[in-house]
């Protein structure tokens, strides 16, 4: 079905109100429009992008003429921007989850050289990436790293807010078993060898500082 | 016989096109205004016109200066005594992002008396009111003119120690940017208008824009702020480049760590995009580069003209954390902004 509307005169936001409202009836694959102003035009190209349907504009006298298309079966509603394709993940959440990246703690200190110092420098660490909203899709650690979880660890809560924001956050088993941490360590965040090569393989990314 | 108009039940925004700091001039048109206008310098006038500063600042002695604000726009969302709310928070913010104290407030209305009853009137003016007690300040007159379009705001003064006030400019490169509330009002306002915008994320929206900045002006200064400025109509991208530029330095804003209003993200990516930020988007490209990919409805909200926006401070790094830290403890959703540093062209602004 072909819809021809006229939105010229109308207030923002109701040229892509309507258009919206016509779109949502999944019968409509082409409309056909008149609009007033550039801002318009490009308010309605956002919406046929968000909407997965083609749009074509061209200048007609004083105003604009909009044809929007729906192509082909199937043609689905995107949801807000995704990781995939652009930088971000979903819109709805402020922190975004980037798919693809790791990050591996193999020990419980970040570079080299005085051992409190580096200690305290991965906490460091830890809290700024959590800061800048870039998170990881998980934290795995393995050997001394899993010492992070500890009870007395001060890394222990900045950890928690990763898991808390969507990001896995697992310790390899036979690490927490040889250093004695069973106790400390919530049943829900161990893991396995297999579970870690899995994450790692798949990784687009594994960041190991 | 003509029908009277049924003025009990027009809705305040009928016909406007666009409410609130959306309904600015542009910067670019700004600029062509007001260049040359300021005249022969007065060196008791320690703020004004350069540097694009928030607020006049007159010193009258070496401990008091007095600070001068005007704001004020048409409706943009249809309760009368929150839009009251919202034009008084956002005039007194003003004076807030000079480090001030507001201590008194003078009316700006224009109100037809034809198309709605002056009960509309009163309760802008009492949610005005309430706002500028609610800042220990005293509504002490104003003006009111008959007009076609209702229009409501505040002049307001203030009060700071000349060594105390905050400007633009003053900023070290090394500091980090951090907002004192979450971005994306223009498109948040026309969501809510439209009806998108879910319960919860339409009061999130209203308590945001009619928060004052007073406590996130008192945590700020435990610390030692280099720069401040609230987020207005330019959106964050223009108030930054315009601290960048003040402060001879480049920016760098990620989109990822700001903190956006529930719902807007998705919004904008369906086009609820106010004019002025594509207006502003004009202004600034010059200026504006993006260093990733940045998806268009980040873009957006960037140029986004913010009504009642949060304080925008620069801050060194060592510090940074921490008074992030100190406004979530007060409730505010603070987050990084980005940073500034050296480099050529001060006044760039590289977008993550």
């Amino acid at each position: 079905m072909k819809k021809e509307v006229d939105l010229r005169g109308l207030v923002c936001p109701e040229p892509v109100l309507r258009t919206k409202k016509l779109l949502d009836d999944k019968s409509v694959v082409c409309i056909e429009a008149l609009v007033e102003t550039e801002v318009n035009v490009k308010n309605l190209e956002r919406l046929a992008r968000s909407q997965k349907v083609s749009m074509s504009s061209a200048p007609e006298g004083e105003h604009f003429r909009v044809t929007i298309e729906r192509n082909g079966e199937g043609a689905q509603k995107e949801p807000a921007p995704s990781p995939g394709s652009h930088a971000h993940g979903q819109g709805a959440s402020q922190t975004q989850t980037g798919v693809g990246t790791v990050v591996f703690l193999g020990k419980d200190y970040f570079g080299q050289g005085d051992e409190s110092f580096s200690r305290n420098l991965l906490d460091v660490f830890l809290q700024t990436m959590l800061d800048s909203g870039h998170l990881p899709r998980a934290i795995l650690m393995a050997n001394t790293g899993v010492k992070l979880l500890a009870r007395d660890s001060s890394c222990r809560k900045v950890l928690a807010d990763f898991k808390e924001a969507g990001c896995d956050v697992l310790a390899c088993g036979l690490c927490v078993d040889f250093y004695g941490l069973k106790d400390d360590i919530d049943k829900d965040d161990i893991t396995n060898m297999f579970a870690i090569c899995e994450y790692m393989m798949t990784a687009d990314k594994v960041l190991s500082p | 016989m003509s029908q009277a108009p049924d003025i009990d039940s027009k809705k305040l925004t009928a016909n406007i096109k666009a409410g609130g700091c959306a309904a600015k001039l542009g910067s670019s048109e700004l600029a062509s205004l007001l260049g040359g206008l300021s005249g022969k310098g007065d060196e008791r006038l320690i703020a004004g016109i350069e540097h694009f500063e928030d607020a006049a600042v007159y010193k009258i002695s070496e401990d008091l200066a007095i600070i001068q604000t005007v704001d004020f726009f048409p409706p943009l969302l249809d309760d009368p005594y929150t839009f009251g709310q919202i034009a008084a928070a956002n005039a007194l913010s003003d004076v807030y992002a000079m480090g001030g104290k507001p201590v008194f407030a003078l009316n700006i209305v224009c109100f037809p008396t034809c198309d709605f009853p002056l009960s509309v009137l009163k309760k802008i003016l009492e949610g005005g009111a309430d706002k500028v007690k609610e800042a220990g300040a005293s509504l002490a007159g104003g003006h009111s003119l008959e007009a076609s379009e209702p229009v409501y705001g505040l002049s307001v003064t203030g009060l700071v120690h000349p060594s105390e006030m905050l400007t633009n400019g003053g900023a070290s490169p090394g500091d980090v940017l951090i907002l004192t509330k979450p971005i994306g009002t223009g498109v948040g306002l026309l969501g809510l208008k439209g009806e998108q915008l879910e319960a919860g994320a339409g009061s999130d929206l209203v308590s945001s824009l009619t928060e004052l900045n007073d406590v996130a002006l008192s945590v700020a200064r435990r610390f030692k702020i280099n720069a401040a400025t609230d987020v207005t109509g330019f959106g964050l991208a223009g108030h930054v480049r315009e601290m960048a530029k003040a402060s001879g330095l480049v920016a760098e804003i990620d989109t990822c760590s700001i903190e956006y209003l529930p719902g807007v993200v998705e919004l904008a990516s369906q086009g609820f995009v106010p004019a002025g930020a594509y207006g502003n988007r004009q202004s600034f490209s010059d200026f504006v580069s993006y260093i990733k990919e940045v998806d268009l409805a980040y873009q957006d909200l960037l140029f986004d003209p913010q009504t009642s926006g949060g304080l925008l401070l620069a801050v060194g790094e060592e510090q940074s954390r921490e008074l992030l830290q100190a406004l979530k403890a007060e409730g505010l959703r603070a987050s990084i902004a980005g940073c500034l540093i050296e480099g050529d062209n001060p006044g760039r602004v590289k977008v993550f």
